[in-house]
């Protein structure tokens, strides 16, 4: 593959490929049913999207600090619950939010006190309290008739107006523009990066790792709370299983989005639109009469082409690196990316 | 062998616990028999024969999984996908039974398509470099779309012969003894047989426990892992097609959360995430805790929707126990090198 230097280079930019697949879908999507872009259809779809989009980027900061967090999913799904609950015994909307995100929390907190204070798997952490959270939604909603709230301003959440725009986009628009900026404009934020680039050497320079790494996890359980306050202002009515599967869907963003699954590389706007290039896929196969089952294949097809895609990206970036370097002093050696880092469950002892 | 100050202050209590934690099988013994015992006390109904009789025949299907899944998790790989194949093959046997094939064949399809899956998932990880988890994962989303789309939401039926009650367990093999029992007990015996005295078990254990050691001695890592995801193929196919003659008919969501109850019932057995640690054995004895635990809070009467609370506690506790019987375990080995060398510990 010749690539012009330019192309590779730009194409190996976290989220620009991404970016560009997304518009064609679109465009594409628009040329077989026009009423693909009415304003109506996009503004709910994007609405529909929104509490997942927050779940990738939660994902994708742990993903880029070399963990993964599997439990997202349900959590929301349990803090929609508990806003719901918080609101039917009565409380009005500013506590209700606050005890939808408090849930998202705790649970943060304990999958990383778990992974950092005892050394346990990430993934099987998360994979526990995924099931814990959605077990103790089934009891709440088997005790607790979650729905018809008509606390006033709850569903202002997602419906109100501001300026023209449902209040929904401006509240994840602030988020993400908070992340984006907490990621790479802070100490903290490219600490992240360095953990999951190398967390050794991040160790030998002075970052303490173990805390990074519980921010991260305290950080996508923060979002997965804000997603589940968004899930229940949306639907008024939680139901027993509201979220599950929904991890498979994020995680699946993060790495349409060239989140690298081996850690230290990806951006909160690069996640942002691979999570919104399977929700226009959703709503694509949906306007056009296929059954929503297929969008479960979709997505797992999705996460190999991202991920293979990817691979193809750095070897690409590389070559063009090394062309660049010959001549010089000491070309690099053909390092084999990936290989090392992608084997196993990405857990270190 | 000369006995140093430390070993002298050393308690019976300490060393019974040592011991304990030291080696997982006995850890998960142990666990099992407080279990049984608190049981006894609280609960006379928990000991009756036919409750235990229950408890082990519901266990069979969770427990073939956690051998299946022990054999991926000692080379190093974890099986996300294996509740969703164990369904997947289900619907294969019911669908073959259907279109009019002999019991045979439609047993054999079954184990041809647990093969398959597993062959995907191992091509997925070692050629396209995929994650074992995000793979398995992937897989799991996809294997669960083409059964829902395959039997449109609505179960599969009308497939349960005679000879299929016998494969499920309804009807008894001879006296208590039913067909399940004894496909389990061939399943560990050929799967232990595998890990315990076969050059390919060798591998698996060398594998998981350093992929560049396993290498650069000459083993092809990526045929083993391949392999070893073939053999949890395999091994759901087996407990699908049990599962398929217990429960008289094939849903699409048959095998949701069959998949944490296979990982918590192989590491409850002592089998590391890490890889090159696990027992055959330890993931019977895991799968037979779990289902006590389970037959325990029934029987207290807390309702079956707390039951997915619990199966995660006691995953977290697993692996919590895990943890600490890899630093004990360690720690020993330490004390153990410093006798030999004389060193006062």
């Amino acid at each position: 593959m010749n690539f012009p230097r330019a192309a590779s280079r730009a194409l190996s930019t976290s989220g620009v490929p991404i970016a560009i697949a997304l518009v064609l879908v679109v465009v594409i999507f628009q040329i077989i049913s026009p009423v693909f872009l009415t304003p109506g259809s996009v503004r709910d779809y994007i609405n529909n999207a929104i509490p997942i989009l927050l779940l990738t980027v939660g994902v994708a900061i742990v993903i880029v600090a070399g963990g993964i967090d599997l439990s997202v999913g349900t959590v929301a799904g349990l803090s929609a619950g508990t806003t719901m609950w918080a609101l039917v015994s009565g409380a009005p909307t500013w506590t209700a939010v606050l005890v939808g995100v408090a849930t998202g929390l705790v649970f943060g907190l304990f999958n990383g006190l778990m992974i950092t204070v005892f050394g346990i798997n990430d993934f099987i952490v998360t994979l526990a309290t995924l099931n814990i959270a959605g077990g103790l939604l089934i009891v709440l909603t088997e005790q607790v008739p979650l729905q018809g709230v008509t606390t006033p301003g709850f569903s202002d959440l997602v419906y109100g107006n501001f300026l023209g725009v449902p209040t929904g986009f401006w509240i994840a628009a602030v988020i993400f523009a908070l992340m984006q900026f907490f990621l790479i404009r802070t100490v903290f934020g490219r600490r992240i990066f360095a953990i999951g680039i190398a967390p050794g050497a991040a160790n030998v320079a002075g970052v303490n790792v173990n805390r990074v790494r519980l921010g991260t996890f305290v950080l996508s359980g923060l979002l997965a709370g804000a997603a589940g306050v968004l899930l229940a202002s949306r639907l008024g009515a939680v139901q027993a299983f509201l979220g599950n599967g929904y991890e498979f869907i994020a995680i699946a963003g993060a790495v349409l989005g060239g989140v690298s699954l081996a850690g230290g590389r990806g951006s909160v706007w690069a996640a942002v639109a691979g999570g919104l290039m399977l929700a226009t896929l959703q709503q694509g196969l949906r306007l056009n009469g296929v059954d929503p089952v297929y969008f479960s294949i979709v997505t797992g097809l999705c996460i190999v082409a991202g991920v293979v895609f990817d691979r193809r990206i750095q070897q690409l970036a590389l070559g063009s690196f090394r062309k660049r370097a010959k001549g010089g002093p000491t070309p690099p050696a053909p390092v084999k990316l990936q290989e090392t880092h992608l084997l196993g469950t990405g857990k270190q002892d | 062998m000369e006995t140093t100050s430390s070993q002298k202050n050393q308690t019976i209590v300490d060393r019974v616990v040592t011991r304990l934690l030291v080696d997982p099988t006995l850890g998960v013994l142990a666990l099992l028999v407080l279990i049984c015992l608190l049981a006894a006390f609280t609960l006379p109904v928990f000991l009756n024969g036919s409750n235990l009789y229950n408890l082990v025949n519901n266990s069979l299907v969770v427990m073939i999984l956690a051998m299946g899944m022990t054999v991926v998790l000692v080379s190093g790989g974890i099986d996300l996908s294996i509740g969703t194949t164990m369904a997947l093959c289900a619907g294969v046997t019911a669908a073959a039974m259907n279109f009019g094939l002999p019991l045979f064949a439609a047993l054999l399809a079954a184990l041809a398509m647990g093969a398959l899956v597993g062959l995907g998932n191992g091509l997925l990880i070692t050629r396209l470099g995929l994650p074992d988890f995000i793979a398995t994962l992937a897989m799991l989303g996809f294997a669960s779309g083409v059964l829902y789309i395959w039997t449109k939401g609505v179960p599969i039926i009308g497939y349960m012969v005679p000879e299929f009650y016998i494969v499920g367990g309804l009807t008894p093999l001879a006296g208590p003894l039913t067909l399940p029992m004894v496909i389990a007990l061939l399943v560990a015996l050929v799967l232990g047989g595998i890990l315990g005295f076969t050059r390919l078990g060798t591998h698996f254990f060398a594998v998981g426990s350093s992929k560049t050691g396993a290498m650069q001695s000459g083993v092809r890592v990526e045929r083993v892992r391949m392999q070893a995801y073939i053999v949890s193929g395999l091994a759901a196919a087996v407990a699908g097609i049990i599962m398929a003659g217990r429960n008289t008919n094939v849903p699409a969501d048959l095998g949701n959360g069959y998949e944490i109850q296979a990982i918590a019932a192989a590491v409850i057995g002592g089998a590391a995430l890490s890889g090159g640690r696990g027992r055959i054995l330890g993931a019977i004895l895991g799968a037979i805790t779990l289902a006590a635990a389970v037959n325990l809070i029934n029987l207290v009467g807390v309702p079956s929707s707390y039951q997915k609370i619990v199966i995660g506690g006691i995953l977290v506790a697993a692996v919590l126990a895990n943890r600490i019987s890899a630093v004990v375990s360690g720690k020993v080995r330490q004390r153990k090198a410093m006798v030999l060398e004389g060193i006062p510990a």
